[in-house]
């Protein structure tokens, strides 16, 4: 499930800066840190951030299923063809260190991918607009990054359209590899060309509404900020610098 | 080439927890023309969806012909049922509109399709070159019809057929489904043109909260005023025609009206 | 009366075209003009809304030559489709229909004013607080309309508005034109369905090829409507009645 999930959480009801700020701050902290446990108890974090937003289940699930291919890749690698001593599990010898750069390497996309999946399901478009709006952002940027949040939901619906019109022209899903390659002709084309299409009407229709007027736009309906959540963005920045800086004295000595 | 008949047996449907569709029982000989008309979110294009096994009814057979549609996939059900969805931009694809309308023949294995001939009879033989999107909106809803008009199927489900056409495109579906009808294609539509019902359909079936709320010919149920009102329409122009002249016969069709109008004395000059 | 939009010798061809879309055209729109614009698809009457309202070629781009003024302030444009006219970053109908205004940078007051405004106009105000995803395509397109209307425009014009509606809906958005028109609002509706066109425009123009090959009152110009054509066809003499009332009168008791 990626996408906004409606809810009444006190992410959902934060100013969208200050969970977006969250959000990095798993971000830019995974990088930070290199140890194992720290890396993990990062992980912890933002399942916790998750939790909070009461999206943990839907968000733990996908970012399982995301990071997977990551996990298994790592895993070949770093645990399979990484460097000696090695333990034996079963029937296979793993890399010692192999497995711990794994474990460092895998943790940071998982607690990345949860912390970019709450973020995403806690944080309204419609907020973040107007609060962009609210701050003076131009409205070309601000449309750009609410589309790309809005984009995948737009597609599945048309995609579905799609198939199920290509479908009862006699096209057959499946079979073999072949033929679900000439199927993706005419299911992934008319997506792309309606697409297309219809951005020219959309073009039109939000010039005429103003949208790419000079003036700067009102914000109608800005989300409420407060000085509390501004010190803890604050407070979050200066914990990323904090950890990048404890990388380099630990790197150094 | 003849029609099959179509079967609906106590089907119901629901998407979730709301129920489309109540139990619905519908039978349409091969051949027949059949209006299907209803307020929005009456269940309408659902049970249509049903018809060609994009979707499947949670209780009740559906069969088209000798097929029970339960058994079957909607890519089969294409070889005897052919869907003109709502919304032509969802299937357009190929690099030329002749292209586009071959696809499905091509699909089914029909070498033989009359391609050319259905570009001609929808008015598509100027554009049959061009890419399908370089071509007017309205006039890509008529290549996505000919796509499946090509397809010969026996049986027509068309979804508001002439929404977004202007008068001469509107009349030449019209010709085409009555040149089907001769040939003894079974065809439904959902549509709320009664001008369009007037000129194409025998029977009107009227669907109301996932049931068939009215199942009447179409002379007698444009001629109902009453029945009309209840759905928020208004009877066609022809069938004010027929009302206020109490003409014969109760026509419903322009020509029908031309007939009985036959000996009318006229005023000169409007007054 | 002056002119809102004077066209003179008009000709525009789009990017790429082999032939011109619009040919020689010259007409006037003044202030609470309702101007019918028929012709068979491909004729030219969508892109002579768009040239009438300056939004061709400055948006969609393409060459024009012959002489343009607009004296309008503000032009609005709704086109058949509704859900591609939708913002997509609105949370409710209100805040859609505001997004005009907000993007003139209007005092937020203003901009709720004039959406109030709108919103009774069209007869809306009930759907204030709805999700615009969620409308039906009539509820869809009178919110599009009256987000259209929020700005005040000066020019309207409305291209096949109710295409995709149910003939209430229909009716209903036919229905708000000559009141909008009444207030000042200079009116271009093209669309193929001559009934509803005949019921609001005075004057009308018919298009083919690109060039103007009819003008005058709308009853004369829009060609003939089915009732016309039965009329016709039953021997009437000309001029043929337009609607069924129309054609009742010159039956002879």
């Amino acid at each position: 499930m990626i996408g906004y999930l409606p809810g009444r959480s006190p992410l959902h009801r934060a100013h969208p800066y200050t969970t977006l700020a969250l959000a990095g701050a798993l971000l830019l902290g995974a990088f930070a840190l290199t140890q194992p446990r720290e890396v993990w108890l990062l992980v912890a974090a933002a399942a916790v951030f998750s939790a909070v937003g009461g999206v943990l289940r839907a968000s733990a699930r996908t970012a399982l299923l995301l990071s997977l291919p990551i996990w298994v890749l790592l895993f070949v690698l770093h645990g399979l063809l990484g460097a000696d001593p090695r333990t034996t599990v079963g029937p296979v010898a793993l890399s010692v260190p192999g497995m711990a750069r794994a474990l460092v390497l895998g943790g940071r996309v998982t607690a990345i991918v949860l912390g970019f999946l709450t973020a995403l399901a806690t944080v309204s478009p419609h907020r973040l607009v107007e609060a962009m709006t609210a701050g003076g952002v131009p409205f070309g940027r601000t449309f750009l990054l609410a589309s790309t949040l809005t984009v995948l939901p737009r597609m599945r619906e048309r995609a579905t359209q799609i198939l199920e019109a290509q479908q009862c022209r006699g096209l057959r899903l499946g079979g073999s590899p072949l033929a679900r390659l000439r199927a993706l002709g005419p299911l992934a084309l008319p997506l792309v060309l309606g697409a297309l299409a219809e951005v020219d009407e959309q073009v039109l229709a939000l010039d005429a509404r103003g949208a790419g007027s000079a003036a700067r736009r009102t914000a109608l309906d800005p989300p409420a900020d407060s000085a509390a959540q501004r010190a803890l963005r604050a407070a979050l920045l200066v914990l990323v610098i904090a950890a990048y800086a404890w990388k380099f004295w630990s790197m150094r000595g | 080439m003849s029609g099959c008949d179509v079967r609906v047996a106590g089907v119901r449907f629901a998407y979730g927890a709301r129920e489309a569709l109540r139990g619905v029982d519908l039978a349409i000989a091969a051949g027949e023309q059949v209006a299907l008309i209803g307020p929005n979110g009456a269940g309408k294009t659902t049970l249509t969806r049903l018809l060609v096994a994009l979707r499947r009814p949670t209780g009740g057979t559906v069969t088209v012909g000798d097929w029970d549609v339960a058994g079957r996939r909607p890519d089969e059900m294409a070889g005897r049922v052919g869907y003109a969805f709502q919304h032509a931009d969802q299937q357009l694809f190929a690099r030329s509109v002749a292209e586009d309308v071959a696809f499905g023949p091509r699909r089914l294995g029909r070498a033989a399709a009359p391609v050319t001939e259905v570009i001609g009879e929808l008015g598509l033989a100027d554009v049959a070159g061009l890419h399908p999107y370089d071509v007017p909106a309205p006039a890509r809803k008529l290549v996505a019809l000919a796509g499946v008009l090509a397809m010969e199927p026996r049986v027509l489900v068309l979804d508001e057929p002439t929404a977004g056409l202007d008068h001469a495109q509107r009349d030449r579906v019209i010709a085409a489904l009555r040149r089907r009808a001769a040939e003894g294609v079974t065809v439904l539509a959902v549509s709320h043109d009664l001008g369009f019902v007037a000129e194409a359909a025998d029977r009107v079936v009227v669907m109301r909260e996932g049931r068939i709320a009215e199942d009447r010919t179409a002379r007698e149920l444009l001629y109902d005023r009453e029945a009309l009102a209840t759905l928020g329409l208004r009877p066609p122009a022809t069938v004010e025609i027929g009302l206020a002249l109490q003409l014969a016969g109760a026509p419903i069709r322009s020509g029908e009206v031309v007939e009985a109008l036959r000996g009318t004395k006229w005023k000169e000059t409007p007054q | 009366m002056t002119a809102l939009v004077a066209l003179e010798g008009v000709t525009f061809t789009y990017s790429g075209a082999a032939r011109p879309a619009l040919v020689d055209v010259s007409l006037e729109v003044a202030a609470g003009d309702v101007l019918a614009v028929a012709g068979e698809t491909g004729a030219g009457a969508s892109t002579l809304l768009l040239v009438a309202t300056g939004f061709a070629p400055r948006v969609v781009g393409g060459t024009l030559t012959g002489t343009r003024r607009i004296a309008a302030r503000r032009c609005g444009v709704v086109f058949a489709r509704p859900w591609t006219q939708l913002t997509g970053l609105c949370a409710t109908v209100r805040d859609e229909i505001g997004f005009g205004p907000a993007s003139q940078g209007w005092p937020r007051e203003r901009v709720r004013s004039a959406a109030e405004h709108a919103m009774a106009r069209l007869r809306v105000a009930h759907l204030a607080d709805r999700e615009p995803a969620q409308l039906s395509g009539g509820e869809l397109q009178r919110v599009v309309v009256a987000a259209a209307l929020a700005m005040e425009p000066d020019v309207l014009a409305l291209d096949d508005p109710a295409a995709e509606l149910d003939p209430e809906a229909a009716d209903a958005l036919y229905d708000v034109l000559p009141a909008v028109a009444a207030a000042g609002t200079a009116i271009l509706v093209a669309t193929p369905d001559r009934e509803r066109a005949a019921r609001v425009a005075r004057r009308a123009v018919a298009l083919a090829a690109g060039r103007i090959v009819a003008r005058g009152a709308a009853a004369d110009v829009l060609g003939e409507t089915a009732v016309a054509g039965i009329a016709r066809a039953a021997g009437c003499p000309p001029p043929f009645p337009l609607d069924v009332p129309a054609l009742l009168r010159r039956v002879a008791r």
